[in-house]
């Protein structure tokens, strides 16, 4: 096994910063989708019509 | 079992539901493991030294970035030919995944690029063109949650996505077609890997994961669209499976 200096010399900062660049964009996703789920609860305690729900009725 | 009744998007809603774990667990299990190989295992390069580690997420993201959107245009093609509601859902859904992952294939690619070739960015076709899919996914997204009508939404994507995937060969060949500064690919089917066991087993691992954890988003997500568009009815499956 192999045991790197986890700093990387002068490459540190471009590793680090392109591995905490994809953890920003997953978490980013994880949590823009738990907000939607959330507001769906939301919705479904104080229930309206939503867009293309099958609820919508045509005049 | 007639596994048509799950192209109903209130069938497929608890189905899915069901299968996120079963892509979410392994996806962490892969995600530690892989960056553990590409950390600790796998040795330095000999001419980028550590700076190639940036391949173990950016290489995935890159295919990924590609993969998905080609998944998107069929699924949007099929969702326009055969007026199938969840494979219109299933291609909104995809493309927030696609449109992220070439995002983070585009700015690994500029981390990768300034120690390498000693500048973040060159309008090089492989970068250029990536980009371009980057577009393509903003297009699809902005065009979709533009009309208010999901149908007309759906069938205005899918004009988008299917004429935007020829772009995605010219992505794949264009260090072939034309002469770039980014480099050829390392790792063909079928011939044998120019890299070290330990680099590549990293790379596939981190590919696997990367599968694993869009596949888990992507039902998360599909299963917030269909809720969004068919609630009582998917609410009433989810209840009395």
């Amino acid at each position: 096994m192999n045991w790197p200096d986890l700093s990387f010399g002068r490459y540190g900062f471009y590793i680090w910063g392109s591995y905490l660049f994809a953890l920003v964009a997953i978490v980013w996703e994880l949590v823009s989708l738990s907000y939607r789920k959330k507001s769906q609860k939301q919705e479904k305690t104080s229930p309206r019509v939503l867009r293309g729900s099958t609820n919508e009725t045509t005049s | 079992m007639n596994v048509y009744k799950y192209a109903s998007p209130t069938n497929f809603y608890p189905l899915a539901g069901k299968m996120i774990p079963w892509f979410a667990t392994p996806a962490a299990i892969l995600f530690a493991v892989g960056l553990f190989v590409g950390f600790f295992i796998a040795p330095p390069d000999f001419q980028q030294g550590d700076a190639y580690r940036i391949m173990f997420i950016h290489v995935p993201a890159a295919w990924l970035g590609m993969f998905l959107y080609v998944l998107m245009a069929i699924y949007a093609g099929i969702g326009w030919a055969f007026n199938a509601r969840l494979a219109s859902m299933m291609a909104s859904s995809i493309s927030v995944t696609g449109a992220m992952f070439t995002f983070i294939s585009l700015v690994t690619g500029a981390f990768w690029g300034k120690p390498t070739w000693g500048v973040w960015w060159v309008w090089d076709a492989r970068m250029t063109s990536t980009l371009i899919l980057l577009f393509l996914y903003i297009g699809f997204i902005s065009l979709q949650s533009s009309i208010e009508d999901p149908r007309r939404a759906d069938r205005a994507g899918a004009v988008l996505a299917l004429v935007g995937v020829i772009n995605v060969p010219i992505i794949y060949f264009s260090v072939q077609w034309w002469n770039t500064l980014h480099q050829g690919a390392t790792i063909r089917i079928l011939q044998k890997p120019t890299i070290r066991g330990s680099m590549l087993w990293s790379m596939l691992i981190l590919l696997a994961a990367c599968w694993l954890y869009s596949v888990a988003v992507v039902l998360i997500r599909v299963r917030c669209i269909i809720l969004e568009r068919e609630q009582n009815a998917a609410r009433f499956a989810e209840a009395t499976l």
